[in-house]
């Protein structure tokens, strides 16, 4: 199959850069092949993956060898699109934004550097996984926890990039970053924060450095390629304590929203809990034919007899507690009585204390079982995720709940949604889960989603993360002062690389060299 | 405007999985009269290819995972542990790894390497007479759920 070049990069040069680039990895690190390119695919985009073909891949195993890359790219003009391992499903996985680009993979740079126990921080390179962090914790008997995402299959360091979650009290990633080694579209190597000092004793304790702070700066941005990352690990508590409900009805999560963000705020209540419709549930556990064959979204008669039968209710909420155990009961005390409010229902609870199987903890312990998902339509499934931040109370979140279940159910999907409460907004994280092999069907989502975008913006809210496909329209969302943020982000992008080679569109950020490619 | 890329399908990469037979049968006699030294060979390649084997594919193919859970729904709960398969050449299953199959992703050279991927092949297409009796207890796996 013909190779998309990347633009304005002619097969002569192409050809020239990809053997400097062997020059520097070695032969067998420069991916170049049409099963290589389809490995970096975008495998369950919903019908548009071609869109976003990387011409090859690259993989360092150093820092240096990033500087060596991304100096020869500057003089080919080649664009690099760098990714830690490539697991960002649902949001376009491994494949660049521009057609052409090239995957500088750096998934061959696995070294846990540093795990320090009384401080309670890690210093990792990109391609050290979760499941690889956890193993090494275990090994060593190391008490510090983990963050770790639904579908832990992915990158620490790429996960906290994208400002993936957990579900402990460290369950926002990117605010567990502390210091940063970063490869400049220059070629240039720069430590952020104290790490700046050449014999910095705090880098991985104090946040802020002297002067502007660079840390969130290189988060969903290419500013630069981060080859190392400071990042706070959780103590082991003493104790945790599991609080877990059924809600019966749809708007139930109204209530619960408004009941537990005062004590979010409070820090009566320290993780964020994911409030998540019981489909998630179900569709883990067995496929959509079993239940309903019909055309258009399940039906909701359809709906309660499964929930019925496997005792759901339409919403699951799973709360912990994390401690000493005397602390944990007084917090659970204050949270049930919120909830007697609205419920006569009373929490299941379940205890940990340390020592015991620390899969039963509330701990971050990886898995890949929410994949699972994706089997739920049969044939080749595919997801993409829509993402909207709102404020955590009852008066948005309903609001954006009943208008997004129609609009699934105008196309004919089933509503997957949940809403993961911080302190003072939520993260509202819709699955569109369809079978690739269905045309129709993929069209009609790729069209929903553009739909979800623009109901969005009209309410003010932002997404909080997006697929490839749609980077650049929820960029145009921020309008304030005629898009002057975006023009702060690419006079930003320019001065840093002038020859635009570092992951151009990005998060709707363009170099000059290809600001043509916005969509 | 962005303009569309050449590049039109990947049906002829589908089409190369799907009929890449997974039933041909592990048949491969074991030589009558084995010399020791080969028998330690391969007894240590195996070895490493299931250390390689719970390391790059175990995330979902190992008990309780969602690979395991998706083939034993497809195919039933004797083909659900690839681990434990006598059904699969190593042919197969290089060209799953790097294609995908239903709702598996590609893998690529650098998440697995083709050296590492000739040996996690062929620990998994080891002749049945390799293969640990059914008796002997998962207890090393993945226990929960």
């Amino acid at each position: 199959m013909p190779v998309v070049l990347p633009p304005n990069v002619s097969e002569k040069n192409f050809q020239k850069a990809l053997d400097a680039f062997a020059g520097v990895v070695g032969r067998q690190w420069v991916l170049a092949t049409d099963e290589d390119r389809y490995t970096y695919m975008d495998i369950y985009a919903p019908g548009d993956a071609d869109e976003h073909i990387p011409s090859a891949a690259v993989g360092p195993q150093s820092a240096e060898e990033v500087q060596a890359i991304v100096r020869i790219a500057n003089e080919y003009k080649i664009p690099l699109w760098p990714i830690s391992r490539g697991k960002n499903l649902g949001y376009g996985a491994a494949a660049p934004e521009m057609p052409g680009t090239v995957v500088l993979d750096l998934g061959r740079m696995k070294r846990i550097i540093e795990v320090n126990e009384r401080f309670g921080y890690c210093l990792i390179e990109p391609g050290v996984g979760f499941f690889d962090l956890f193993a090494h914790l275990q090994e060593r008997k190391i008490p510090l926890w983990m963050s770790v995402p639904a579908n832990a299959w992915g990158s620490v360091v790429g996960n906290a990039l994208e400002r993936g979650y957990g579900y402990t009290p460290y369950g926002e990633n990117t605010r567990n970053i502390c210091g940063l080694e970063v490869v400049l579209p220059s070629g240039e190597i720069v430590r952020t924060g104290t790490g700046a000092m050449s014999n910095s004793a705090c880098w991985q304790l104090f946040k802020y450095g002297y002067g502007p702070s660079w840390d969130q700066a290189f988060v969903q941005s290419n500013y630069g390629v981060v080859t190392k990352m400071g990042m706070w690990l959780m103590p082991e508590p003493e104790a945790t304590l599991g609080l877990k409900m059924q809600l019966p009805n749809p708007d139930d999560v109204g209530w619960a929203v408004d009941a537990l963000q005062p004590l979010r705020l409070s820090g009566v209540l320290q993780q964020n809990p994911s409030i998540g419709n019981s489909l998630r549930v179900v569709a883990t556990q067995t496929p959509r034919s079993q239940w309903y064959q019909g055309d258009g979204a399940l039906p909701d008669d359809v709906l309660r007899t499964i929930l019925s039968k496997y005792n759901l209710g339409w919403w699951g909420i799973d709360l912990r507690l994390y401690g000493y155990d005397e602390v944990n009961e007084a917090h659970a005390k204050i949270i049930k009585a919120a909830f007697a409010k609205h419920t006569k229902q009373e929490f299941e609870v379940t205890k940990w204390h340390r020592g015991e199987p620390i899969e039963d903890s509330g701990a971050g312990v990886p898995a890949t079982r929410a994949l699972q998902i994706i089997n739920w339509r049969g044939g080749r499934g595919g997801h993409l995720g829509f993402s909207p931040v709102l404020p955590a109370s009852s008066e948005h979140v309903l609001k954006q709940f009943h208008s997004t279940k129609k609009r699934y159910e105008e196309i004919g999907v089933d509503y997957y949604g949940s809403f993961t409460l911080f302190e003072r907004y939520t993260t509202n994280v819709n699955m569109m889960v369809y079978d690739r092999d269905d045309q129709a069907m993929t069209s009609r989502v790729r069209n929903l989603f553009k739909v979800l975008v623009a109901d969005a913006a009209k309410e003010g809210y932002s997404e909080y993360r997006t697929h490839l496909s749609y980077m650049d329209d929820v960029a145009l969302s921020f309008d304030y002062n005629n898009h002057a943020l975006r023009r702060l982000n690419e006079t930003v992008k320019d001065a840093l690389d002038p020859n635009g080679i570092l992951a151009p569109g990005k998060q709707g950020i363009w170099p000059k060299a290809f600001r043509g490619s916005r969509a | 405007m962005r303009t569309k890329p050449r590049f039109r399908s990947l049906a002829p990469f589908m089409l190369f999985a799907l009929t890449t037979s997974a039933a041909i049968g592990v048949g491969v006699a074991h030589p009558r009269h084995p010399r020791p030294r080969r028998e330690d060979d391969s007894a240590q390649k195996f070895n490493e290819g299931e250390k390689l084997f719970r390391a790059r594919c175990g995330y979902c193919h190992l008990a309780g995972g969602t690979g395991t859970i998706m083939l034993g729904r497809r195919l039933g709960k004797d083909h659900a542990l690839l681990d434990q398969r006598t059904d699969l050449t190593a042919a197969y299953v290089k060209t799953i790894t790097r294609v995908g199959l239903n709702s598996m992703p590609p893998h690529t050279r650098i998440e697995v390497p083709d050296t590492e991927l000739d040996l996690i092949a062929a620990f998994i297409a080891r002749p049945a007479s390799a293969h640990t009796p059914p008796a002997s207890p998962p207890s090393t796996r993945a226990t929960h759920e």
